[in-house]
């Protein structure tokens, strides 16, 4: 793959967002056929892990994801290097990832957090790290990072209307888009030249 | 009033007050700033149910500032079980009552599907939309140890004689004209609060839900030899206001509730799970004779259109004695919005009106107050698409899928209709035999007792000071 593109990224707009979150639920529906989430609300079993938060402030609400950053600190600070460029979209490789919290701690926006891994509907149990719960010792959940991979494995099936992710697909105010960073800044420095 | 608990709520815990509930309130009933946490005005809410199904203000297992998750289960009356995430815009469940029930062997449960229940609660287990599973329904209903599985569709059937009956001769006499349909009781209510005024307009048939629950308590006590009081009756809702409904006062039969719980499709889904019914792998099975059997034309209630459509297939051949040239009538099928249609039968022109979405009915309200509405009868179903769009049907996660989804749901109900070997109400033999030992006739004394009803003036708080 020829990286001399910058990548695209999904980013929102502060003034537009409502809060609502139908991106996070979104998000989280995408992305979890392997737990058996399927249309309806009733199918998940699963706790809904997003992969991209909708932040609130006092006089704002707006969803932070991943910027897919062309030198990525979280790719830097894997020590297993889980995290990689594949087709212009930085990819956490879950089965890889050791929990170490790195990445989530290397990246400025806070796009990346660290949750339980599930799969079939239950928890991924750890293969020999145990701790005590209610005094018997049990296997312990394995913990992945989770981060915007812009939908690339998204299976088109589900009702997706363009070929964008479905927080942008869902977002009911416009609030978020996926920029695709050449086209854009060559689209500013045409409306730059014509205000000269 | 005679209910107490709203039944619609929104969780100020969760709301983050982005207002798309107030968006699809059709009734303006959602009340706050933006960015803060919303209210319910429950003297104007219909309780249809549309914010729960657009809300996507979820728990965040690890939001801190809020109840622990079984907390606010038991608040829902949800099982404690359940897995899926709570939203802020939620109907207060009785799942647990209904469970309870079930356990106790002295009680005769008797239970009834709502036409749009068998056309979704599939995608509750994963499959696509449209899947179609009546037989599956009744097999699940039966393993939770229903002692009959009656329909409302069958009750559907019988509405369409009274309703029919009625329009025909209101049609005939130019009285009370135009006739609105009565089955959606969150239109019903909305008639009562904002048009008291018009509520003569409406057909005096309770709907086939409450008409199969007065009919479980008397003939069908009868034919199985129990007495009404040892009956207890579950409806299975797409529909949160049925619960609303179930609880007038007046839908009552000799002293006994007609329908003493309703569940919506979500809340049955979960009991199935709950008890670890393996559903997608449940063999068909019928529903009991005679209260569970139905015509194409009662399965079609459960889509905009589908009354009207039901109406005009009896309705045509009660006035010509000829046999409906086409059953198909594409013409009030449709979405959200009104549909108009002009029915040749016989020598009677029958204009009609079919409005889906309570938001469109105002319109056509002004019109018939001010006398100039040209229609004899107008099917309204409060929800978009009718009962396939329900409050309490399967919540979707993804909005960009809902078109589909109320399409497959319709389509579904309309190929179970040309599946039917009778497709009319009135050639259904249960509803033939129905009226020659216990009815009499349409309109006659019992069914004056039984299948109809007055409605109560509900005007705005506001208007009355």
């Amino acid at each position: 793959m020829n990286n001399v593109l910058p990548s695209p990224f999904v980013i929102a707009e502060a003034g537009k967002c409502i809060g609502c979150k139908a991106c996070e639920l979104a998000c989280f529906a995408v992305h979890n056929d392997h737990n058996g989430v399927v249309a309806a609300v009733g199918t998940v079993t699963v706790p809904v892990i997003p992969r991209l938060h909708v932040v609130r402030t006092e006089s704002f609400t707006l969803p932070v994801q991943c910027r897919q950053c062309e030198n990525a600190p979280c790719a830097e600070a894997c020590p297993v290097q889980a995290i990689r460029r594949e087709e212009g979209t930085m990819v956490i490789h879950e089965e890889s990832c050791i929990g170490c919290k790195g990445c989530a701690m290397a990246c400025p926006f806070g796009a990346i957090s660290l949750n339980k891994a599930f799969s079939n509907g239950k928890v991924v149990p750890q293969i020999q790290l145990k701790e005590r719960q209610h005094n018997a010792m049990v296997r312990s959940a394995k913990v992945i990072a989770y981060k915007c991979d812009l939908c690339r494995t998204r299976d088109h099936k589900d009702g997706a209307m363009g070929n964008v992710p479905a927080c942008v697909e869902v977002c009911p105010v416009g609030a978020l888009s996926l920029v695709h960073p050449d086209t854009s800044v060559s689209r500013s420095r045409t409306a730059a030249a014509m205000r000269l | 009033m005679s209910y107490k608990d709203p039944i619609i709520h929104i969780d100020e815990q969760l709301c983050t007050g982005c207002r798309r509930c107030a968006a699809v309130c059709p009734v303006g009933a959602i009340i706050g700033e933006p960015g803060h946490p919303q209210t319910i005005d429950a003297h104007r809410c219909v309780v249809c149910g549309q914010c729960v199904q657009i809300c996507t203000a979820y728990a965040a297992d690890n939001e801190s500032t809020t109840a622990s998750r079984a907390v606010k289960l038991q608040e829902r009356g949800q099982l404690p079980n359940v897995r899926e995430p709570l939203f802020a815009a939620y109907s207060s469940g009785d799942i647990q009552k209904v469970k309870a029930v079930l356990a106790d062997p002295k009680r005769f449960k008797v239970v009834q599907c709502a036409p749009a229940i068998r056309v979704s609660l599939a995608e509750e287990f994963g499959l696509p939309f449209g899947t179609l599973t009546p037989g599956k329904m009744a097999a699940a209903l039966r393993r939770l140890k229903f002692d009959r599985i009656y329909d409302t569709n069958f009750a559907a059937d019988v509405t369409i004689m009274e309703e029919g009956s009625e329009l025909i001769g209101r049609v005939m006499s130019g009285e009370r004209l135009p006739m609105f349909t009565s089955c959606c009781p969150a239109w019903v209510k909305y008639a009562e609060t904002a048009a008291p005024e018009l509520l003569e307009h409406l057909s005096s048939c309770k709907s086939p839900m409450q008409m199969a629950g007065a009919l479980f308590k008397t003939y069908g006590a009868q034919l199985d030899g129990i007495a009404p009081s040892d009956i207890f009756s579950v409806a299975v809702m797409p529909c949160t206001c049925k619960k609303f409904e179930c609880s007038r006062e007046e839908m009552s039969v000799d002293g006994y509730r007609e329908v003493d719980l309703v569940i919506t499709t979500r809340e049955l889904a979960s009991l199935i799970k709950d008890q670890g019914i393996d559903f997608i792998h449940l063999p068909d099975e019928p529903f009991d004779s005679p209260l569970g059997k139905y015509s194409g034309a009662g399965s079609i209630f459960g889509a905009t259109g589908g009354v009207m459509e039901a109406a005009i297939r009896t309705g045509y051949e009660l006035i010509t004695h000829e046999q409906i040239p086409n059953l198909q009538l594409d013409f009030v099928r449709g979405e959200e919005g009104i549909r108009t249609a002009e029915v040749q039968i016989g020598e009677l022109e029958l204009k009609v009106a079919v409005v889906a979405g309570l938001k469109y009915v105002d319109a056509v309200l002004a019109k018939v107050a001010e006398g100039t509405c040209p229609y004899h009868f107008i099917e309204v179903m409060a929800c978009p698409e009718g009962c396939v769009s329900g409050g309490g049907q399967p919540k979707l996660l993804l909005e960009t899928q809902r078109k589909m989804a109320y399409q497959a749901r319709k389509s579904a109900l309309y190929r179970h209709d040309s599946h039917q070997k009778v497709r009319k109400s009135h050639e259904n033999p249960d509803i033939i035999k129905l009226y020659k030992d216990f009815l009499g006739e349409p309109l006659g004394h019992t069914s004056h007792h039984l299948l109809h009803t007055k409605f109560v003036d509900r005007s705005f708080k506001e208007e009355m000071s």
